[in-house]
């Protein structure tokens, strides 16, 4: 999958990140947490192959990841970036078929059989058949991120990339959104996610990966991070630990 | 759906059969229609048909067609719809070459020529002022699009009043705003090869524009080459435009209004915007061409002026109506 070596990153010609190091296996969900501006968007970017790494490598597979033609790449990796609204009015459906732009040659300007497969397949997943036919910009934003997620899914890539999937949404709806990429590990593809909501994170990541410091403090299943004081260190504040009912470790600031 | 993909063509063959059929001299159908079916015959009503109306009909609906292509593609690349073929400095560019031409006592057949010429030259400054990295920055090409376009209509002005003679100014001002008034066959022939090769560029671009509907870094994610795409986009919009603008000089409103009311009809699935947009745009400039030659027959209405009157009520009607309503 994809692995990064002594990658260093630089965003508007300033180092932000050093010596990651990292590397995402089939089926593993990873949860990227740090604090604003910590470089979680670049990492992600890097990752997707929009950045170039100003040390050290990230590969997908062997091969650097800025260096493969983009729709080779896109075939592997789906980017879902928080990006400007859309202008104009959109179906759900044609949205979730817009998945499909990298398997389709350019000569050819609508969807194959295999295509309408993947979409079908990527809408059931995502439980949105009840508005595949309205118009994008009218729904709510849990809706929306879950059209987001189907066009990555009919995008057919095993690595998904999201970028804080759950800002905006409430607590039942975030729960569900994330429950939904956590199915789609279970079939192989690894997800990396950027989130917020640490305790969140915790409850649905294989691994958190903790950025702080302008590096990678840690890369861990969420109990043993949320438990050291690296948290604490990245965040630059004093956690409070404490028990769920069912055993999980929950972290809040300290007064 | 498909009905509705069907009104922009049916549109374009109305305008075209009003086109042929009103000018300055009436000609009775009955003769329009003979003078069609045998276009080697040689009588009155045959040559009016040929050699007058036909290229002009023709070279209006290049105009149309080819501004509001440049106008769909420019408004998706940008998803801006207040974007209009005119902000990346194309028709500035022409104006002033135009301007310059004329103050030096240039040939007047020259002058399509020269005002594709420049109209290209302002469209590759503006686009190279766009540039960041190894793509175009929309705000960019926005700003410096505005900034060269003011910075040439300023110089033709001060060329227009340095001037003081009559003939320069009433022939810049049939280019300001916009005219076939004595176009033909050869200037069809000169601005076609452009406007057929922008848009068979257009066409390439058909998978682009769909795709960048959902944002540049989406786009981006999906695999789109960002900046091949644009340098495409604005490649194609700006042969067809310079190609209007050779023939036409500076028509407004098409490239601007025409995409919007093409989206009302078939939507914004660029496969069919397209070529609904080409068509429309063709439709409204040959039935505004008809209007412009007929009204005040034998003199002419200058076409952008007539685009302006009868174009944007339609536009207001449409467009804002159906907005109020959602």
């Amino acid at each position: 999958m994809i692995r990064a070596r002594g990658l260093a990153l630089e965003r508007g010609g300033r180092r932000v990140l050093d010596e990651i190091d990292f590397e995402l296996r089939p089926g593993e969900f990873v949860a990227v947490l740090g604090p604003n501006g910590v470089g979680k968007t670049t990492l992600l970017r890097a990752c997707a192959g929009f950045e170039v790494p100003a040390e050290g490598t990230i590969e997908l597979d062997g091969k650097a990841v800025h260096r493969l033609p983009v729709a080779r790449r896109a075939r592997h990796i789906a980017m879902l970036a928080s990006d400007e609204l859309l202008a104009d009015e959109l179906r759900v459906r044609d949205v979730v078929a817009i998945g499909r732009f990298p398997h389709r040659p350019w000569w050819k300007f609508s969807a194959d059989e295999e295509d309408e497969r993947a979409i079908a397949a990527a809408i059931a997943a995502t439980h949105i058949e009840e508005y595949v036919d309205r118009v994008f910009t009218h729904l709510s934003s849990g809706e929306q991120q879950r059209v987001w997620i189907a066009m990555a899914l009919a995008q057919g890539a095993p690595l998904l990339l999201l970028d804080e999937p759950t800002t905006h949404l409430d607590v039942r709806v975030a729960h569900n959104v994330l429950e939904l990429l956590r199915e789609r590990t279970k079939n192989g593809t690894s997800v990396l996610c950027v989130l917020h909501d640490i305790n969140e994170a915790a409850s649905v990541a294989d691994r958190v990966l903790l950025l702080g410091c302008g590096r990678m403090l840690a890369l861990a299943p969420p109990d043993e991070v949320l438990a050291s004081s690296l948290l604490d260190e990245a965040y630059g504040i004093a956690m409070h630990r404490a028990r769920t009912d069912d055993g999980r470790t929950i972290v809040v600031p300290a007064h | 759906m498909i009905l509705r993909r069907l009104i922009p063509p049916l549109a374009a063959i109305l305008a075209a059969g009003a086109g042929l059929a009103v000018g300055g001299d009436a000609l009775p159908l009955a003769q329009i229609v003979h003078a069609l079916a045998h276009p080697h015959a040689r009588d009155i009503a045959h040559t009016i048909l040929w050699q007058l109306r036909m290229p002009r009909v023709l070279c209006a609906a290049l105009v149309g067609a080819a501004l509001a292509l440049a106008g769909a593609q420019l408004q998706g690349m940008l998803r801006n719809p207040l974007v209009d073929p005119y902000l990346i400095g194309t028709s500035a560019g022409a104006a002033a070459a135009i301007a310059v031409a004329l103050a030096f006592g240039v040939a007047l057949s020259l002058l399509p020529a020269l005002g594709f010429v420049g109209g290209l030259a302002a469209s590759l400054l503006v686009a190279a002022l766009a540039r960041r990295g190894g793509g175009i920055d929309a705000t960019r090409l926005i700003l410096a699009g505005v900034a060269i376009s003011a910075l040439l209509a300023a110089s033709v002005a001060l060329l227009s009043v340095l001037a003081r003679s009559i003939s320069f100014q009433l022939t810049l001002q049939a280019w300001l705003v916009g005219s076939l008034a004595g176009r033909g066959w050869n200037d069809l022939r000169f601005a076609l090869p452009y406007a057929v090769v922008g848009a068979l560029v257009a066409i390439g671009n058909i998978r682009s524009l769909d795709a960048l509907r959902i944002g540049d870094l989406r786009a981006r994610g999906i695999g789109l080459d960002i900046e091949r795409a644009q340098w495409s986009i604005l490649g194609s919009a700006t042969l067809l435009t310079a190609a209007a603008v050779s023939l036409a000089g500076m028509v407004g409103f098409v490239g601007l209004i025409v995409p919007h009311l093409a989206r009302r009809i078939v939507g914004s699935d660029a496969r069919a915007l397209l070529p609904a947009s080409a068509f429309l745009g063709a439709a409204m400039a040959v039935a505004a061409d008809a209007i412009a030659r007929s009204v005040i027959a034998p003199r002419e209405l200058p076409l952008g002026i007539v685009l302006a009157f009868a174009g944007i009520p339609i536009f207001i009607i449409i467009y804002l109506r159906r907005e109020h309503r959602r």
